[in-house]
């Protein structure tokens, strides 16, 4: 992960006092390559028209970052807010996405056989397809930015389906490790056919869209795409240890968060960006959007654990705490609790030590700090994709981060 | 596989919670085992086989960037080099994978908490392994070949699949199983990998078709030939009265069930079972040494044998083409 850590540290000593959250909210900021004069004329308007509550901590960093002099790409804003309805990201998506399942269908073709139903099993055109959505509505806003023209690629549309894959072989091993029974409201691949076929159904898929994604003929983007496999183990891996120091801890958990959500998002947008455009900080506009909107995403998923009932979410909730898993409202509440220390270093193995963290988490201010610092990644999303050329895609990208915020499943 | 690999972060991590696993019964514990121990299982025959082609085929003809001759260290391509350490992370992925067990059948066992744990970190290094080769692939830069390696991936699992459909263990009457059904079976789980390494190997140094077509033929059969081989071992190895087990999907046993058609072999199926409903395996054995399935099976073998030596005469003479002609002939060797 491309975040300079020391750095973040220094500018939450010197600019964030207000809460103890700024200490690590500031380094989305920072991760980015300094805010050209784009960023800052569009953000300013960006902020402005929507209205966003001024908070102190985080206005005082910002304009810090603001340009000496408002540059000509202010316009663009304008008129954008004054004739273009903004639509729903679904809809506005949904006709690219509409063969997205079929196509999936098509790649994991195998005849007959028992593998086929597995493979099908999850691709029954009932998951949300967030990661596609996403990528499709990036892939249009970058055309329109780049050359003015909104039709999507062949290969931009491969990518969006093989990021639905990529996530779906992913989540197939997850439930394996985790020992899931239940994902999505149904139950899951191991629990219908066993471990074993699980595994292979997913390494299954992973060839499939691996294949789809050579088939693209270009070799970055196989390389950004193969980049997200490699994070998605890695943050499995990260996710069996913990780390003692609480700063640490934090970082950790940040680290984990990008591997496991966030890279598959950023680099499908930057994948789509490089097969568009070769403005390289027009790829780090693509790929900051999607790790910001990523790991905003993962952070509302860590509180729904939390606070939505198990039926609504479709899995059994407080199941990080169950499977030993520190996420963001419990370090939080680990702030005002030092109790839960120990609890997070033997991973809530001990007798009671759900039921005790789960106490502890909804007694601090836990869940509203996570909430919190997502709202955060969500606003240097929104920075960021406002740098691109106006067009109903990108605001639609930009409300897209207020339904993630505001999701409840 | 790769030295690399065994050297990082992970897997180091890896090793020391398997260490937990001792003295339990998850197959990962002998995957691992036999990556230390048992040379028969770490022969890297693939890596070894995809680095002797690349040898035996040559430098390109063409002229390309990334082919430099002076960069070929002993008359092979980094990118080839890579491709063979590859082949041998998808093959040794697919090892622990396959070693994941169903919990479901360990359930009332008292060791379920031992499987879950294995199973964990099966996944995990299974899944490590193959990110490494998704990586590895895409660093050589042609699309091309990750397609051709990535759906050698998607063959070794259908071919596992099919491994695990209970066909014959159950011998249904309508069942279709034959020697075309095995070959087809066999080459997925067994050559597709080979086959397709050996042929994105030439890919990879430019190679015309016609080279990367024999390549690919060379794999695929010293693959199958070597799967008869080792099925052929009960059979050609041990004398009658000792105690042998064996597979009834295995080559021989699949062509004596051809050739003395199903209605006999379930006679013999029903011979063979004891009191208990056990096969008594010695007994089977006897009826097929008593037919020409062996016989069929070792001209089979040869017949592979002797395809892959043809394979490998369009390249000119020269040490490594020896070593693939030796291969092919100890695999045709009992």
């Amino acid at each position: 992960m491309a975040v300079p850590w020391r750095y973040c540290w220094r500018w939450s000593i010197i600019n964030c006092t207000k809460t103890r959250l700024s200490n690590y909210a500031a380094f989305s900021t920072l991760s980015s390559r300094g805010p050209g004069p784009i960023a800052g004329g569009a953000q300013q308007k960006v902020r402005g028209s929507r209205g966003v509550p001024s908070r102190n901590g985080w206005n005082a960093f910002t304009t810090r970052h603001k340009p000496r002099q408002p540059l000509p790409q202010l316009c663009y804003c304008k008129r954008i807010h004054s004739d273009t309805k903004l639509k729903d990201p679904f809809s506005l998506a949904q006709k690219d996405l509409t063969h997205l399942y079929d196509d999936i269908k098509k790649e994991l073709f195998v005849s007959g056989t028992e593998l086929r139903s597995l493979c099908d099993y999850y691709f029954d055109g009932k998951g949300k397809a967030f990661r596609p959505m996403i990528v499709v509505l990036m892939a249009r806003a970058l055309n329109i930015h780049s050359n003015s023209k909104g039709d999507l690629l062949p290969g931009q549309r491969s990518v969006a389906m093989i990021s639905e894959m990529i996530h779906t072989a992913s989540l197939v091993h997850d439930d394996v490790i985790d020992g899931s029974d239940q994902r999505r409201g149904k139950s899951t691949i191991n629990d219908m056919w066993g471990e074993r076929k699980a595994i292979l159904a997913g390494d299954f898929i992973l060839s499939a869209a691996s294949m789809a994604l050579a088939r693209i003929g270009n070799t970055t983007v196989v390389s950004v795409l193969s980049q997200v496999i490699e994070d998605l183990v890695r943050g499995e891996f990260m996710q069996m240890g913990s780390k003692e120091n609480e700063n640490e801890r934090f970082k950790h958990y940040l680290d984990k968060t990008f591997k496991k959500t966030a890279s598959l998002i950023a680099n499908s947008c930057r994948a789509v960006s490089i097969l568009v455009n070769s403005d390289p900080e027009v790829h780090e506009i693509a790929f900051q959007y999607g790790k910001n909107v990523g790991i905003a995403f993962q952070l509302v998923d860590d509180v729904l654990d939390f606070t939505a009932c198990a039926a609504h979410l479709g899995k059994p909730s407080a199941a990080d705490l169950k499977l030993g898993l520190a996420t963001g409202p419990v370090l939080f509440a680990c702030q005002q609790f030092p109790e839960l220390h120990s609890m997070i270093m033997r991973r809530f193995s001990s007798k009671g030590d759900v039921e005790h963290a789960w106490q502890y988490v909804l007694k601090s201010d836990g869940v509203q700090q996570t909430s919190y610092l997502a709202r955060r990644y969500c606003d240097e999303a929104v920075r960021q994709v406002s740098r691109l050329r106006p067009s109903p895609e990108r605001e639609a990208l930009i409300r897209l981060t207020e339904m993630v915020l505001t999701r409840d499943k | 596989m790769s030295l690399r690999c065994l050297l990082s972060d992970e897997l180091s991590n890896v090793a020391m919670h398997v260490r937990k696993l001792v003295g339990t019964k998850h197959p990962l514990l002998n995957t691992a085992r036999g990556f230390v121990y048992d040379s028969r299982n770490n022969l890297q025959m693939r890596g070894l086989v995809v680095l002797l082609l690349s040898k035996a085929a040559g430098p390109s003809s063409q002229a390309a960037p990334d082919l430099q001759a002076q960069d070929m260290v002993s008359g092979i391509y980094p990118s080839q080099r890579n491709l063979a350490e590859i082949a041998e992370l998808i093959h040794t992925a697919f090892l622990v994978h396959r070693g994941v067990v169903n919990l479901k059948e360990w359930a009332n066992n008292g060791q379920l908490k031992d499987m879950q744990f294995g199973n964990k970190m099966a996944v995990l290094s299974g899944d490590f392994l193959l990110a490494n080769a998704c990586t590895g692939l895409a660093q050589l830069n042609n699309t091309k070949v990750v397609e051709l390696i990535s759906s050698a991936i998607g063959d070794l699992v259908r071919g596992v699949y099919y491994e695990n459909s209970p066909n014959l263990e159950d011998s249904n009457p309508g069942d279709i199983f034959d020697m075309d059904v095995w070959e087809e079976q066999t080459f997925l789980s067994h050559g597709a990998l080979l086959a397709k390494s050996c042929q994105a190997a030439m890919e990879l140094a430019k190679h015309e078709p016609k080279s990367q077509r024999l390549a690919y033929k060379y794999g695929k059969h010293i693959s199958l030939g070597h799967k008869l081989h080792a099925d052929l071992q009960p059979f050609v190895t041990s004398s009658a009265g000792e105690p042998v087990v064996f597979s009834l999907n295995s080559g021989p046993v699949v062509l004596h069930r051809q050739i003395v058609g199903q209605d006999k072999w379930q006679q013999q199926l029903e011979e063979a079972k004891t009191f208990t409903d056990q096969l008594d395996y010695s007994k089977l054995w006897a009826a097929i040494k008593s037919e020409r399935g062996v016989s069929s099976a070792v001209d089979l073998c040869s017949y592979h044998g002797n395809k892959a030596l043809e394979a490998i005469q369009a390249f000119p003479p020269s040490e490594a083409r020896s070593a693939l002609e030796n291969i092919a002939g100890a695999v045709t060797k009992f």
